[in-house]
């Protein structure tokens, strides 16, 4: 593999993921990986431009920030691309009333949303919500309407937190598409439109960025088709059989966020 | 085609093909009587997922039907035997049911994962436990994958669903052990000593019985009972066997044409 100063050239800008690279959720809200919390300070520092790019669909925006905060990050809402406000210009945009399958943490995101008869299912990381009875309801739903329409935020398989691997929104979505022979419209990572618009309100060309994620599949394959680098740490949810991905490899596999902000500091040019 | 051997077993599907719910197709009893006058195996074969073979014999019996435990399969069985091949111990998602036919079968401290119809058990905090295991390389058995089914309140989800989200979770593939499997029908000829050539399948799902059945290298009576719809039999290439009314013409058909 090419040098790190070759590889890292001409970055101009850094996306981060949240889960798996600042902190592993878990009783009590979680643990900041460690290093994470001097690495985003020091790179906030550094004259690259940094922002937060998240699948996270559990909580709102609002919540996750100020775990992150009393996990002693410091950041700020307006700098965290996350599904859930997405997904609620997508609605308004197409004028689509959602039935939700989503944890009552995330409700706070669609007040502004109507949802009376829905004609669209909308899905994200429910976990406990995810009960026969909840998913039934949403088969229900897709399949008497017309053209069922479901909405997935983010497409993972699994994350991390302090018990042990959990499922998370794309088996269910999965699941779903399955039993109504549909496909889900992904708003989130590794959906291209979410990156780009990502990208844009990080304000550098896809080029000049790089992310840093846990995920190789959605993180690093995601950020990669849209023309970005991207890097996977080694903690959250990576595996070591991920460095032998059969369709992603990415372009830099580092210890976690403290070693990568290491190397972009070294080798990066702002 | 290639030139057929003697007719030696028979297998036949039980909801549909011999009784509709709690009653009998018309003069099937008396036409498994004329088939037991020929000297060919017999095996009743279904896709179940919550009745042991225990449930289905009384239900027969009740009926009236001269059927012993030991010529029923099902992919329960099928399951089973696959857990006992593997000297596996499986995780149960299955309805309460069900679990007679896995009586004697090591559960604790699991490395494999059984799934059926069992709605109680797809919650989140079992399904977890489920994903960890076969993300450690536990195999996934799936009874069938079904995407759903009715019920008496509306259309309800199959146990499909859940196999395909821990197969996306976990980037396996579940072995599916029921009906249309070629397996399945192997399987169930499994101690008859006879050849799939030398069998023939009746049923009234045109894809699951006779398309199966036929993959597997036997004949396919289709019958126009149960589940069957107009047109059924153009579903498949090729087409079945035999299209007939009911049971006793397909037997009747045996007896006279294929012995």
């Amino acid at each position: 593999m090419a040098a790190w100063r070759e590889r890292l050239a001409g970055v101009r800008g850094v996306l981060l993921d949240i889960s798996g690279v600042l902190y592993d959720g878990g009783e009590g809200g979680g643990t900041p990986i460690a290093g994470s919390v001097e690495a985003v300070a020091r790179l906030k520092r550094s004259g690259l431009k940094v922002r937060f790019c998240t699948n996270e669909s559990q909580k709102s925006r609002r919540e996750l920030v100020q775990l992150l905060r009393r996990l002693g990050f410091h950041l700020s809402e307006g700098e965290v691309t996350a599904p859930a406000p997405a997904a609620c210009q997508l609605l308004r945009a197409r004028g689509l009333r959602p039935h939700l399958l989503v944890h009552d943490g995330l409700r706070s995101e669609f007040h502004q949303v109507d949802t009376s008869n829905p004609n669209c299912v909308v899905i994200a990381d429910a976990a406990e919500g995810f009960s026969f009875q909840n998913m039934n309801k949403a088969f229900q739903v897709l399949m008497e309407l017309e053209t069922p329409v479901l909405i997935s935020l983010g497409k993972g398989r699994y994350y991390k937190e302090a018990a042990g691997l959990m499922l998370d929104v794309g088996a269910y979505t999965k699941a779903l598409e399955y039993a109504c022979g549909i496909e889900a419209e992904v708003v989130g990572k590794p959906s291209p439109e979410f990156f780009k618009s990502a990208l844009q309100e990080l304000g550098v060309d896809a080029h000049q960025a790089v992310m840093i994620g846990d995920d190789i599949v959605g993180d690093v394959g995601g950020a990669q088709r849209c023309g970005m680098r991207a890097l996977q740490v080694r903690t959250g949810k990576f595996r070591p059989s991920d460095e032998n991905h059969p369709e992603v490899r990415a372009d830099g596999y580092v210890a976690n966020l403290a070693e990568a902000v290491d190397l972009l500091l070294q080798h990066a040019q702002p | 085609m290639a030139a057929r051997r003697t007719l030696k077993a028979v297998l036949v599907d039980l909801s549909g093909t011999l009784h509709i719910e709690d009653a009998a197709v018309p003069g099937a009893q008396e036409a498994l009587k004329r088939l037991r006058g020929a000297s060919v195996w017999i095996k009743f074969v279904t896709n179940t997922t919550k009745e042991s073979k225990q449930d289905l014999l009384e239900r027969l019996r009740k009926l009236e039907f001269d059927i012993s435990e030991d010529e029923i399969f099902t992919s329960l069985t099928a399951a089973r035997n696959l857990v006992e091949e593997k000297q596996v111990r499986p995780m149960l998602l299955l309805d309460d049911r069900a679990l007679p036919d896995f009586k004697g079968i090591e559960t604790g401290d699991p490395n494999a994962v059984v799934i059926g119809l069992a709605p109680e058990q797809f919650c989140y905090p079992i399904l977890n436990q489920a994903f960890r295991l076969l993300l450690e390389g536990a195999p996934l058995i799936a009874i069938h994958k079904a995407r759903y089914y009715k019920r008496k309140d509306g259309l309800a989800l199959g146990p499909g669903p859940f196999v395909t989200g821990l197969e996306y979770a976990t980037d396996s593939k579940a072995t599916v052990v029921g009906k249309p499997e070629t397996t399945f029908f192997l399987e169930a000829l499994r101690g008859t000593g006879c050849e799939p050539e030398e069998a023939v399948m009746i049923g009234d799902d045109c894809r699951d019985d006779v398309g199966g059945a036929q993959s597997a290298g036997m004949l396919g009576i289709l019958v126009k009972t149960g589940k069957y719809r107009a047109a059924d039999e153009d579903k498949i290439s090729p087409p079945p066997y035999l299209t007939c009314e009911s049971f006793p013409h397909a037997v009747d058909h045996i007896l006279q044409h294929l012995l």
